[in-house]
């Protein structure tokens, strides 16, 4: 597993394709800073009365859809660029065991993930909180350490993804195919969802993946009641536990029914 | 030795191998011949545990590929040249599939030069030739230092000198006790390479023996072949 587990990581490190996706994670950090930075020059101009009524979304929350898009089609490629150029055949070769091999993709690119996921978010954090600096400006006041596990929580949410996006490319082996569903599965039921009757929409939106980390981080999960349809709607259904739960079956469920098909399909 | 036993391999209502047994012995090179779609590649697959059986097994010294731990050290194949990752440099291709079975970047780096393409080994793959790409195949199937030996069409897009380049460690590798199949449509090459010939054709064992038996004296290894494989080509095959 260990040798397994080194030759996967060096899959990742040798293409131009990780150091694009890391790219955009390093974008989604500098865009937001710049909408921060030209709301804080709008919130100085408004007159004083206006300010209280000023709000804008955390960034960490409105770039994180775009991080995890850049890492659920790095999940994806890990496994279809094999299929795509034939490599799967000699991977397979050098590894027969196909459990072995799924596994040690899994945690190299989880771990790229994860690392990628907390950067981006722990560092918009920190770069937009300092652009605001001591200006009233609702759900931008909690210290760094204060709000940890809720960024953590994001943060994770990042690998999440890229374990879905490796799931459905061994399910499909079509990087267009795989890359679709993820973004249909993360971003395009999500956000659809809210717009059902009620309850049906607070109640299934609550099992989508965008909304499960602030689920989870409980009273510190950001929420709006402005924001009630649509991607960024945070309207706190499950308790932590079952939010929690919820969080590990879009890693467990995906990759169960991946590792099935990949141990039994010819390659 | 390779092995394979009553070999079926169904695909939908297709019968790509039908019943397929032949060995494969250590010392000498063995041809495995047959028109398109006769199944070699497939019982290839399925022999280095890629593809399943649909029924009989093929072994590797007495054992499946899937069981084997480490199996580069035993087996090496080189099955479509061409599979290689674009944007990967050569270096590094054949040292992803080093690290999984525990053989270090000084073998790779050593293999690179005996190939030739120590030059070009920090290039990306997607620039090399058919021929570089065969030749870092080979180097790929060579990584273990295996005792087995299985290439699919390793000559094809090579030039003259890296025809007789394969040719002679083929036959230098036979020559140290190895097992080596060799799949081509190259007649004139394979009679100068293999000692051995297995033929097969729609599935089904056409022939197993020595180059001597099948090619009399004033024939060609072409004109034998076309006379055996005459009844078993068929266009438009599946796989």
């Amino acid at each position: 597993m260990i040798a397994s587990l080194s030759s996967e990581w060096l899959k990742i490190r040798s293409v131009r394709s990780t150091y694009v996706v890391l790219a955009v994670v390093a974008l989604a950090v500098v865009i937001g800073a710049l909408f921060v930075w030209q709301g804080m020059a709008a919130f100085d101009g408004l007159p004083l009365d206006r300010r209280e009524k000023f709000r804008v979304i955390p960034m960490e929350e409105y770039m994180l859809p775009m991080v995890q898009l850049a890492l659920g089609v790095l999940g994806v490629l890990t496994i279809t660029s094999e299929y795509a150029h034939g490599t799967i055949r000699s991977s397979l070769v050098a590894v027969p065991a196909r459990g072995t091999l799924l596994a040690a993709k899994a945690a190299a690119v989880a771990a790229v993930a994860l690392a990628a996921g907390q950067a981006a978010v722990f560092a918009t954090f920190l770069v937009t909180r300092a652009l605001v600096g001591d200006r009233p400006i609702p759900d931008h006041g909690a210290s760094v350490a204060q709000q940890a596990p809720q960024l953590l929580l994001l943060g994770l949410s990042v690998a999440v993804c890229a374990m879905v996006g490796l799931a459905f490319g061994v399910a499909t082996r079509s990087t267009a195919g795989a890359i679709v569903s993820v973004v249909a599965l993360l971003f395009v039921i999500p956000a659809g969802i809210t717009y059902l009757p009620a309850p049906w929409g607070t109640r299934l939106s609550a099992v989508m993946l965008p909304n499960l980390p602030d689920q989870i981080a409980g009273s510190l999960g950001w929420r709006s009641e402005e924001v009630v349809v649509g991607p960024w709607a945070r309207i706190p259904v499950l308790p932590p536990a079952w939010a929690a739960v919820a969080l590990a079956a879009y890693v467990v469920a995906p990759l169960a029914v991946a590792a099935v098909l990949f141990r039994r399909r010819d390659a | 030795m390779i092995e394979v036993r009553d070999l079926v391999k169904r695909y939908g209502s297709t019968v790509a191998v039908d019943g397929l047994s032949f060995q494969v012995r250590p010392g000498q090179v063995t041809g495995f011949l047959g028109p398109n779609g006769a199944g070699k590649s497939t019982t290839m697959r399925i022999v280095l545990g890629l593809d399943a059986p649909t029924s009989g097994e093929g072994l590797i010294g007495g054992r499946r590929y899937a069981a084997m731990r480490r199996p580069l050290q035993q087996v090496g194949a080189l099955l479509d040249a061409s599979a290689v990752h674009p944007g990967r440099s050569a270096y590094d291709h054949l040292l992803t599939l080093a690290r999984t079975n525990g053989i270090g970047p000084r073998r790779v780096a050593a293999l690179l030069e005996s190939v030739g393409l120590a030059g070009v080994a920090r290039k990306r793959a997607g620039t090399f030739s058919l021929g570089m790409k065969q030749r870092l195949g080979i180097a790929a199937a060579l990584l273990g230092d295996p005792a087995v030996l299985m290439l699919d069409e390793p000559v094809n897009g090579l030039d003259p000198e890296g025809v007789r380049w394969i040719r002679e460690l083929m036959r230098s590798l036979a020559a140290e006790g190895r097992t080596v199949l060799l799949s081509s449509h190259l007649m004139s090459e394979m009679a100068l390479t293999a000692d051995h010939l297995v033929i097969i054709g729609r599935g089904r064992l056409i022939a197993d023996c020595h180059m001597r038996d099948l090619v009399p004296d004033g024939e060609s290894l072409e004109d034998a072949y076309l006379r055996l494989t005459a009844g078993s080509v068929e266009h438009g095959a599946a796989r």
